[in-house]
């Protein structure tokens, strides 16, 4: 065409930048070798515990934490950048705004998850699932992920296209979504550079964290794989999408009730039950929104389901958005209470967890590599062959997953709920429970080593086509008119909002507010919703440590800390909790899968002697435990030097620690340890555990729950 | 534009339904929203609302209110099982004994229950030793000085109330192991403690 040509029809010549695109998909790869080998890992370790190594480092405590952090912000949201990228350069005909932003997104995150697969290992946590990592990451994080917003909204404004499409309103509430999150449930006071301790505590920090747990799910794993699916599965079938309509009422039902749903996590909680019914009630009516999103990825496919037989593509994305459909199905279903109360510190979450990561994530992020990789580097994928043969071990293995965490979960949760007809429980040995389901965690370990086989067979497959592929290909040059910014009298208002993204930007901003605010402010701000209980006091500074010594240690990644309103759950841990329990703890620890009993009362339980053995050697005291060893408890010393200011930081937060007890933060601790340690040595335990970890954790053991105790022997003592 | 177009796949009953829509040659048709997934949608929402409203508005039994009736119940059982069990008749035991191999039946409930403090063979380790002739909490080796002790427990040494957790012939079956252990030797025998029960 000549310049003169260019001129007439006003048309301007552009490239997309597709080197970041590229660098994003390697680091998916990699980062998804080492997301699922940590998953199959860590499965096995849960099948035979003594692949926890007997080292700090290796134990499951720790690693899962770093497993779920690979696979969600390592593995996909690599996988989410490659494709919003990709996408929107060409859903907005318009090369990236900045080059150099790009870089330091790049950059910047594979740091972070450098930095991520340092610190949880070594033990640096916040203790919060899905939010463990230490402050300086967050705040990382928090600068990345603006550059990335900012990158993409500034490609998007110089965009060649009037409106904006479906896949771009999926990415703008991925993005301001995950910053809001992120933010708020990461403000933390510091203690030194790797601790600091949440604002929020109890109640709050419970409410707080799975408001961001539950949507770190809903706009990290699922608002920007929608968005990949509106642009992937029309452009490989070649098919238009089936309904515009339906796209514009799901996507606006879906962002607006998914922020309610956080509550379900809570259900049979110490949070308000106004809280809770609300949780449950709009997980039942997002139901249907998230099926808006399954009708229009598969009717999509009308009319080429012969293609998608053949397509290792078409396939990956069919499959994925079935799953999708599955899991969001089971998700209501779990919220309900009656079925949350049998499922809930069960397998069965686990399962429902992996049907949407591996179910719909991982293959939608193998669909979008076998589109994207040929395209990208002008050729044929290598082997259709091979990437079946990934399709039938990642189905295969994922439907091993998830039957034996159905058959898992419901299994357990129906022996922690057996009471006989004298009033006792079936299975009074938690212990009985847990062996009973270990064949499934050998089933779950073999299922997850299929699907990491399948991914081994993909990396192999996209090896082979990239170095067949022909070199030194030049960027394609395309062209396109300016955009159009004529009025369209006769448009519909929501088409008109589509060629207005700031103003679509600011209207999702309020449609994910609403629900977090009115569910999680009220706590906030008022003390109505946590009954004061004058006999709660705060830890004591040796509790402290050893409390430290429990997060750090990942002990909530098995054990949970909050007793439901049932008397199945009285007589196996005591009373239920309460709101007053833990007004002191920050974070808060009820955690959600109960792999080993719950704690929340254990206080007083056991003698000292007991939790030293069972430390050392779990099997010494409860045979057939599938707990790791912990014997470094008994050589490491407890950080006592600290505690002044770990106490000082408590106190600015709001605990009410006198000047007494900050000052003298570290003597008390030893005096508190000195008592312990005595008791030890009776038992004939050598005197110099006295300033060992162990000593601290089993203070702070031994006082969970400890204090809402003595109220009712109060009472029982006035009459 | 018409040019992707031209390549798209369409059906002949939706040609209709095509709009002038082009994003990177992705089109869009307009179906309408398919009848079934509206009415399911507005089945939740309809559900939603007099759901919540009879719990939090109309004072409907929540979680906790449910949970005080329910142990209601339980303490009428719970109290009932206490006083059975409270009550121990030497010849009831004595009966029992003589129906049951004791001793056997014990040595599992032993092994699930009271091993993990009192280590194998009644040796003791986080519990007392049961093979020697101190006791803490009993005065004589026989089955009246033991059963309260396994049946209520003593709570500031950290022995369970078995009574809440084990029937009746269970605790048969373990005091009645633990009884034919006297002057057994244990792989590992902890130290003493309590006063000697077997005054010359």
């Amino acid at each position: 065409m000549s310049t003169d040509a260019l001129e007439q029809t006003k048309m301007e010549k552009f490239s997309y930048d597709d080197s970041l695109v590229k660098m994003f998909l390697g680091a998916t790869v990699l980062w998804g070798i080492v997301a699922l080998l940590l998953g199959v890992t860590i499965a096995f370790q849960l099948a035979y515990w003594k692949l926890n190594l007997d080292l700090p480092w290796t134990t499951f405590g720790r690693l899962r934490p770093l497993h779920t952090n690979a696979a969600i912000f390592a593995f996909v949201g690599n996988a989410i950048f490659a494709g919003i990228y990709y996408s929107t350069q060409r859903l907005c005909k318009a090369r990236l705004w900045s080059h150099i932003l790009g870089r330091f997104h790049f950059w910047g995150w594979q740091l972070i998850i450098v930095a991520a697969a340092l610190t949880l290992p070594l033990g640096f946590t916040q203790g919060k699932e899905y939010a463990e990592l230490i402050w300086p990451i967050d705040v990382a994080i928090a600068l990345v992920w603006v550059a990335f917003g900012a990158n993409f909204l500034g490609t998007v404004l110089k965009r060649r296209e009037k409106h904006i499409y479906v896949a771009l309103w999926f990415y703008i509430a991925t993005i301001v979504t995950v910053a809001v999150l992120h933010i708020v449930n990461s403000i933390s006071l510091p203690v030194d550079f790797m601790q600091s301790y949440p604002v929020y505590a109890g109640v709050q920090d419970a409410l707080v964290q799975w408001w961001y747990g539950h949507n770190a799910v809903a706009f990290f794993l699922t608002t920007p794989f929608l968005g990949i699916m509106y642009y992937f599965i029309p452009k490989a079938a070649n098919r238009p999408v089936y309904s515009y309509r339906l796209s514009i009422i799901h996507f606006w039902s879906l962002v607006f009730i998914y922020i309610w749903a956080g509550p379900h996590h809570l259900l049979y909680s110490a949070v308000p039950e106004w809280v809770q019914t609300t949780g449950m009630v709009f997980s039942v009516m997002l139901w249907m929104p998230s099926w808006g999103g399954m009708i229009n990825g598969l009717l999509t496919l009308r009319g080429v389901w012969d293609k998608v037989r053949k397509d290792p593509v078409l396939k990956f994305f069919a499959t994925s958005v079935t799953f999708y459909g599955m899991a969001t199905f089971e998700g209501p279903l779990l919220s309900v209470k009656s079925v949350n109360y049998l499922g809930h510190f069960t397998d069965w979450i686990v399962g429902h967890v992996h049907a949407g990561t591996i179910g719909w994530n991982y293959m939608m992020i193998a669909g979008m590599l076998y589109y994207l990789v040929p395209k990208m580097y002008k050729t044929e994928l290598y082997s259709n062959k091979l990437a079946n043969m990934q399709f039938w071990s990642a189905t295969i293995g994922l439907l091993l997953y998830m039957m034996s965490m159905w058959v898992a979960g419901i299994t357990q949760g129906l022996m922690w709920r057996a009471i006989d007809e004298t009033g006792k429980l079936v299975y009074p040995n938690f212990i009985e429970t847990v062996i009973r389901i270990v064949p499934m965690y050998w089933v779950r370990a073999i299922g997850g080593t299929f699907v990491l086989l399948g991914f081994f067979i993909m990396v192999y497959n996209l090896y082979k086509t990239i170095k067949n592929a022909p070199k030194n290909v030049e960027e394609d040059v395309y062209l396109a008119p300016v955009a159009n910014h004529a009025e369209e009298p006769n448009a519909t208002a929501h088409r008109k909002l589509e060629g207005l993204p700031v103003l679509f930007t600011i209207l999702t901003t309020l449609a994910i507010l609403v629900g977090g605010a009115v569910e999680i402010i009220p706590s906030l701000v008022s003390n109505k919703f946590v009954e004061a209980n004058p006999d709660i006091k705060p830890y004591t500074s040796l509790e402290i440590a050893g409390r430290d010594i429990y997060i750090k240690e990942g002990c909530y990644v098995c054990h949970s800390q909050h007793i439901r309103p049932t008397p199945e759950e009285y007589l196996r841990y005591g009373k239920p909790s309460e709101a007053a329990d833990s007004v002191y703890d920050r974070p808060f620890q009820w955690g959600s899968r109960r792999i080993g009993p719950d704690l929340a009362r254990v206080g007083g339980k056991y003698n000292n002697m007991w939790h030293y053995r069972h430390m050392i050697n779990p099997r010494d005291v409860t045979a057939g435990s599938i707990m790791p060893n912990y014997p470094w408890l008994v050589a490491n010393k407890t950080q006592y030097d600290t505690l002044t200011r770990k106490l000082k930081v408590m106190k600015a937060l709001g605990v009410p620690y006198s000047e007494e007890e900050i000052n003298n933060a570290a003597e008390n601790a030893m005096k508190q340890a000195n008592v312990i340690a005595k008791d030890l040595s009776a038992s004939g335990v050598d005197m110099s555990v006295e300033n060992k970890e162990i000593v601290a954790l089993i203070a702070y053991l031994q006082r969970l729950g400890v204090d809402s105790a003595q109220k009712k022997d109060d009472s029982v003592a006035k009459e | 534009m018409s040019d992707s177009k031209k390549d798209l796949h369409l059906l002949e009953d939706e040609k209709h339904l095509v709009l002038d829509h082009d994003y990177d040659g992705i089109h869009e048709l307009n179906h309408p929203l398919p009848s079934w997934w509206v009415g399911i949608w507005i089945i939740s929402i309809v559900f939603s609302i007099p759901y919540f409203m009879y719990y939090h508005i109309a004072g409907g039994d929540g979680l906790r209110a449910t949970y005080v009736k329910d142990m209601d119940k339980l303490s009428v059982i719970k109290a009932e099982q206490a006083k059975l069990l409270g009550v121990f008749d030497v010849e009831d035991y004595k009966t029992w004994l003589s129906n049951n191999d004791g001793v056997k039946l014990g040595a599992t409930v032993y092994e699930e229950n009271c091993l993990s403090c009192h280590a194998e063979g009644g040796g003791g380790d986080i519990g007392p030793n049961l093979t020697d002739k101190f006791w803490i909490n009993a005065k004589d080796r026989t089955p009246e000085e033991i059963y309260p002790v396994i049946n209520k427990g003593v709570e500031e040494n950290g022995m369970p109330a078995w009574g809440e957790v084990l029937s009746k012939e269970d605790m048969y079956a373990a005091m009645a192991y633990v009884i034919s252990l006297k002057g057994s030797t244990p792989p590992k025998a902890k130290e003493p403690q309590g006063e000697n029960i077997e005054h010359e």
